[in-house]
């Protein structure tokens, strides 16, 4: 009567299951906008002036557990902490210990370098089911230079080990633009050292906010995304199969992920929104209670135009990772064709598309 | 005997899991997937209960006979007794 499943593809199943359901089984809680680091490419983080007039109050501790209450009467499990850097809030225990005993499976995103033997002795009391930590870089000079702190790569690493040194589940990642892609080897033989998990992502998306970051300077060229693509087993398998299987992606519906059917996020201030990349519809939990404002983001989601005919009509489209938060940053509207992901598509169609497709015409 | 309050059961559609709480997170590396009888039994344990309470309550919400109800209501314990989640 209990069942032993293994494990990621029961998660996948209760994705679809809760989708069908408009349960919200997995929420993004982003704690703080505030960092410890400031990496050029990052699309959360507030600099200097966060404490200054006129910026949104986060929430409050009591807020989030109130928050996270109601969720969980709606449905949540699947819950990630992160920020900015959630460590840098005075107040992070007075939400996570009480999380903890909610009934929430949580993963924790730092950038582990305020991870202290104190910190990590407090984690290994009620340890999340996962910490993933992010690394810049495997030398310290480009790890700086990406982070801007003196010191941070032996503060992350010192981070790293403390958590392992109580076996809290770790997972290593990492960001790649082009000051650390040299390194991608090296941090995953990092990773390997310690017998952790490793993965590296490197679409880089501009903020949402529209702040200054500098995303274009960090960006790698949709062939080197590719090419890097290819040393990754699984993502090169997965194109494979869709330039086999000619099927476009079902064409009406602009959102393919979970959110909005299963998936929110929750900003600092207390917005309740469809992704981290998709802040709308800004729906308001503490003031409507968190039924109604999941309500919003699912109307939201569900109202959704369709892509825009450029894009239905693509022949890439089958290579393409477009959704309607890229199509909201690059282009304005939640349909419209992203350059970016055109090059990657036009790439990737180069690399795996079978010889006898026709070329579009340029 | 009743359940720890080590797990929480939670629910997506029809599916019964239950999620480790606290330091329990370590030994579980994950969760378990309770199927309609399990899941009804656990939510009995929330309160002391005998086997015979909780055989009866099975044969009467799933209409099934007391000795296949026995047998189910049994091996279900046995795992939760092997895995130190029920106080008996
Ligand atoms: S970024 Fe796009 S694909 Fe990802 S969750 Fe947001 S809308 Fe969905
Ligand atoms: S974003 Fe570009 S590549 Fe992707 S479907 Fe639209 S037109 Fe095609």
């Amino acid at each position: 009567m209990t069942d032993i499943v293994e494990y990621v593809p029961l998660v996948r199943e209760l994705h679809e299951r809760a989708a069908k359901l408009k349960q919200p089984v997995n929420g993004v809680f982003e704690l703080t906008s505030l960092c410890n680091l400031r990496c050029g490419m990052c699309y959360v983080r507030q600099s200097g002036g966060d404490k200054a007039p006129g910026v949104r109050k986060e929430l409050s501790a009591s807020q989030w557990l109130e928050i996270a209450g109601q969720a969980r009467e709606n449905g949540l499990i699947f819950l990630l902490l992160t920020g900015g850097e959630v460590l840098l809030r005075n107040d992070f225990f007075e939400i996570y210990e009480p999380l903890t005993r909610m009934g929430f499976m949580i993963t924790v995103f730092t950038n582990g370098a305020l991870i202290t033997d104190s910190i990590a002795d407090r984690l290994a009391r009620c340890p999340p089911s996962r910490v993933e930590i992010s690394l810049y870089g495997a030398t310290s000079a480009t790890c700086e230079k990406i982070t801007g702190v003196p010191g941070s790569f032996a503060a992350c690493r010192a981070g790293i080990e403390n958590l392992l040194a109580r076996r809290i589940p770790l997972v290593l990642k990492s960001t790649l633009s082009r000051f650390n892609v040299a390194e991608l080897e090296a941090m995953r033989q990092m990773a390997h050292g310690w017998g952790v998990p490793f993965y590296a992502s490197w679409l880089l998306s501009r903020r949402p906010d529209k702040q200054g970051s500098e995303v274009e300077d960090y960006r790698l060229s949709a062939e080197e995304c590719v090419e890097l693509e290819a040393t990754d087993r699984a993502s090169a398998n997965e194109l494979r199969e869709a330039a086999l299987s000619e099927k476009v992606p079902d064409s009406d519906s602009n959102f393919y992920c979970k959110a909005g059917r299963a998936a929110f996020i929750v900003n600092p201030y207390g917005d309740l929104n469809v992704c981290s990349l998709l802040p709308e519809p800004a729906a308001r939990p503490l003031e409507i209670g968190f039924h109604n404002a999941w309500m919003e983001v699912v109307k939201y989601v569900d109202s959704a135009p369709a892509p825009s005919p450029e894009c239905l009509g693509c022949r890439d489209r089958v290579f393409c990772g477009r959704c309607p938060a890229w199509s909201l940053m690059e282009s304005g509207t939640l349909s419209g064709p992203v350059p970016y992901w055109c090059e990657i598509a036009r790439a990737r169609k180069k690399r795996y598309g079978r010889p006898a497709d026709p070329s579009p015409i340029e | 005997m009743k359940r720890k309050d080590e797990l929480m059961l939670q629910k997506v559609g029809g599916q019964a899991l239950l999620i480790p709480l606290g330091a329990k997170v370590l030994d579980m590396n994950g969760m378990v997937v309770l199927n309609t009888t399990g899941s009804f039994i656990w939510e009995l344990l929330a309160e002391e209960r005998s086997f015979e309470e909780l055989v009866s309550a099975v044969v009467e919400r799933f209409a099934v006979e007391a000795d296949r109800a026995g047998d189910d209501v049994r091996t279900f314990l046995d795992d939760l007794i092997r895995q130190g989640w029920i106080a008996l």
